[in-house]
């Protein structure tokens, strides 16, 4: 095979011959174009991107990107994608995950993702159920509302994502829609691009379990007029500049916290914050170990050609030393 | 002579670095917590990343992430945890990923007795996750050893791509000893067999090597695929789901059969290459010893007083435990009479002894040994006096 100078990279590169099993009209078919799009865009090789999948209709996005893929266990893709990022922080690493995965099962991981700011992008599919199951509620299906499989209404109030990611210390935040795919492949590049933990709130409308939020509804067939509306559109500025002094922190929340409660015949997507003001876990790491980017985990030589180890660990261990 | 008064945490720790671990990633838990806070201080030192995760799930899952990606890994928990890795040592298991696992064993069942030494773990090791394939345990009864057999621990993670935990107690981690590190028995740095580098297009996002490359294949059926980083130069999808040799989720049942009898037979078909132990004989000795971690020790006190009393007595200290090592022990059975089996938990090894014993004798014709088993589980170590007691 020849190799060309300059490979025109197209979002088909990215897509692998794996047969799909979700369901006609699924949102995941949306995003999961949108991520071959994003990494087009962004000209990332593929051997330079790692998928993370929970469990669920969502972990299962990471069979149908053509790049490294793990298919994890429910609840745990963010600490592998931790892992994975921490052992070589040259990778692109991608968490696809859904509502249950994520809020859910996988909430004490996301909670603590935040504190750490892992550079990661981190995609959850939110359609408020869990459809390989069969429709139960999800952890971001209201209070009281009753979708087609649930027996009963809903028991449970909703986690509201983007109040979680904020409390959690997630550096980036958006909120993007599965059909609005233009505006998604924006938002998956700025998530990527972003130096740190971003977390992407992706509408997903699940098609055969969720009759209450469908395609419909989010188009306002029922009112008039489309729910969903720009946040850049309207003009709202979701940078935090480095350095920003407590006054502009406060005046930035307070507004996040007023767009991230919107919902009903208005609600808001694009970006809702890009904190400058914090730096990446690995910039943490490499204070600590010097040339962490040079030699990471991953990398790190460890014996000679005879098995034996590279390491000197008598200046470590001296405080033991017997005399 | 260089000595050193150490205790098992900081040896292990020793041992990991030495093997080249790079990474760890823990959560507090007595009697674990010295292994987590050494690795944290000297990890960084050399290059590796050390850090405290949000729970004993993701600790265990940032680990498989960071070997995935091209690092070795090591975690350290007590029992609960254990109870918490589970579903991940399952998934270790499935995607062959090599992985170093301390327990440091404390007294059960749930929070039990956090700083009290136990032996309880010895069987949920084994079959602590679901599907009841083999992993691999070790289990150190020195400070000395605590080193020796984290490199094999590493050593075998590698060989095998499994899972290697190191079943040490409170006691075995927490208590100093002197050492003398020069004489410390190292284990050579396995350099990990990775996937052939392939040509250089690889970097030609239009190449599609995963067509050519087979993560997954294995022929024949016990050998251990080599890994592919990464981003490395191959394309690799892993999975927890049964899969194929592209590491595609399948459930054709020729191809599931072939795929979980490799994982069984990668292992149980060179078990040999797993057995360690320490024997010591005696002439004409007709009682045999047998103890692993910290009630070795009094077996050793308890071998000097019977044979200082004129009994004829062979030991043997068990350093691995699973594969429960035949070769081993059927080699130290022959022409004993009666094993004393000693343990910090109500015989869970002993049973195992004891299906050794009659199998061996059943194959030789001869009447089988008789197994006693002597224990504890007040959270105090077994004394010499619990073997002497049983020799007659």
């Amino acid at each position: 095979m020849a190799v060309a100078t300059k490979p025109k990279v197209t979002p088909k590169i990215y897509k692998p011959e794996f047969p799909i099993d979700w369901c006609p009209g699924c949102g995941d078919f949306g995003i999961v174009n949108a991520i071959h799009q994003a990494l087009a865009r962004l000209n990332i090789p593929r051997h330079q991107v790692a998928v993370v999948g929970g469990i669920g209709c969502s972990g299962k996005a990471q069979y149908h990107v053509s790049t490294y893929g793990v298919h994890t266990l429910h609840g745990r893709p963010v600490p592998y994608a931790t892992g994975i990022r921490l052992a070589n922080p040259h990778l692109h690493v991608i968490v696809v995950s859904g509502d249950g995965d994520s809020m859910a099962i996988g909430a004490g991981h996301f909670v603590n993702a935040g504190r750490r700011n892992v550079n990661f992008t981190y995609l959850m599919f939110n359609n408020e159920v869990y459809g390989l199951t069969k429709g139960q509620a999800g952890p971001t299906l209201p209070l009281g509302l009753q979708t087609k499989s649930l027996p009963e209404p809903n028991m449970n109030a909703a986690v509201n994502p983007l109040m979680l990611a904020l409390a959690s210390g997630y550096t980036w935040i958006g909120r993007g829609y599965s059909y609005n795919i233009r505006h998604l492949v924006n938002l998956i590049v700025q998530a990527i691009e972003h130096p740190g933990s971003a977390f992407l709130d992706i509408l997903q409308p699940c098609p055969t379990y969720n009759d209450l939020h469908t395609k419909e509804w989010f188009a306002g067939e029922d009112i008039g007029h489309g729910r969903l509306y720009d946040l850049q559109e309207e003009g709202y500025d979701p940078v935090i500049p480095q350095d920003a002094d407590e006054d502009t922190v406060r005046a930035k929340l307070l507004r996040f916290i007023e767009k991230a409660q919107e919902w009903g015949d208005r609600i808001p997507i694009g970006v809702f914050l890009v904190n400058k003001n914090i730096d990446m876990y690995e910039e943490r790491i490499n204070r600590r170990v010097g040339n962490y980017f040079e030699t990471p985990p991953a990398v790190r030589p460890l014996a000679d050609e005879n098995g034996i180890t590279l390491t000197d660990l008598s200046p470590i261990f001296d405080e033991y030393l017997m005399t | 002579m260089a000595r050193e008064y150490m205790d098992g945490a900081t040896a292990i720790v020793r041992g990991a670095i030495d093997a080249g671990c790079t990474f760890f990633a823990g959560y507090p838990i007595t009697p674990a917590t010295p292994i987590l806070l050494h690795m944290v201080r000297e990890l960084p030192k050399v290059g590796g990343v050390a850090l405290e995760a949000e729970d004993e799930i993701a600790a265990i899952s940032m680990c498989i992430g960071a070997t995935l990606a091209g690092a070795r890994a090591m975690t350290a928990t007590s029992g609960p945890g254990i109870s918490l890795f589970s579903e991940n040592i399952g998934l270790a298991i499935m995607a062959e990923i090599p992985l170093v696992i301390v327990d440091a064993q404390r007294l059960g069942p749930a929070t039990g007795g956090a700083t009290t030494g136990a032996q309880g773990d010895i069987q949920f090791l084994r079959w602590g996750t679901s599907g009841g394939y083999p992993v691999i345990v070790l289990a150190p009864a020195s400070v000395a050893e605590c080193y020796t057999l984290t490199l094999r621990a590493f050593d075998l993670a590698e060989r095998f791509r499994v899972p290697v935990f190191l079943a040490t107690d409170k006691d075995m981690v927490m208590n100093m000893a002197t050492v003398d590190t020069e004489a410390l028995k190292r284990v050579p740095v396995r350099e990990r067999r990775l996937a052939a580098t392939p040509p250089p297009q690889y970097r030609d996002p239009r190449w599609r090597p995963e067509e050519t490359f087979l993560p997954w294949a294995f022929e024949p059926i016990d050998a251990v695929p080599p890994m592919a980083h990464f981003g490395g130069p191959h394309i690799v999808r892993v999975t927890t789901s049964t899969h194929d040799e592209h590491g595609f989720l399948t459930k054709d049942p020729a191809k599931v059969q072939r795929l979980n009898e490799h994982l069984w037979r990668k292992i149980m078909d060179h078990r040999e290459e797993t057995e360690f132990a320490h024997y010591d004989p005696q002439e004409g000795a007709d009682v045999l010893f047998l103890a692993y971690g910290t009630p070795a020790r009094a077996m050793r006190e308890a071998v000097r007083q019977a044979r200082a009393a004129g009994h004829r007595v062979s030991a043997l200290t068990l350093h691995t435990l699973w594969p429960v090592p035949e070769g081993i022990l059927s080699f130290a059975l022959r022409g004993v009479r009666r094993v004393v089996v000693g343990e910090l938990n109500f015989g869970q090894y002993t049973r195992e002894v004891e299906r050794i014993a009659y199998r061996e004798a059943a194959r030789h014709g001869v009447p089988a040994a008789e197994v006693i088993g002597v224990y504890r589980v007040d959270g105090l170590p077994l004394h010499p006096e619990a073997f002497l007691k049983a020799i007659t």
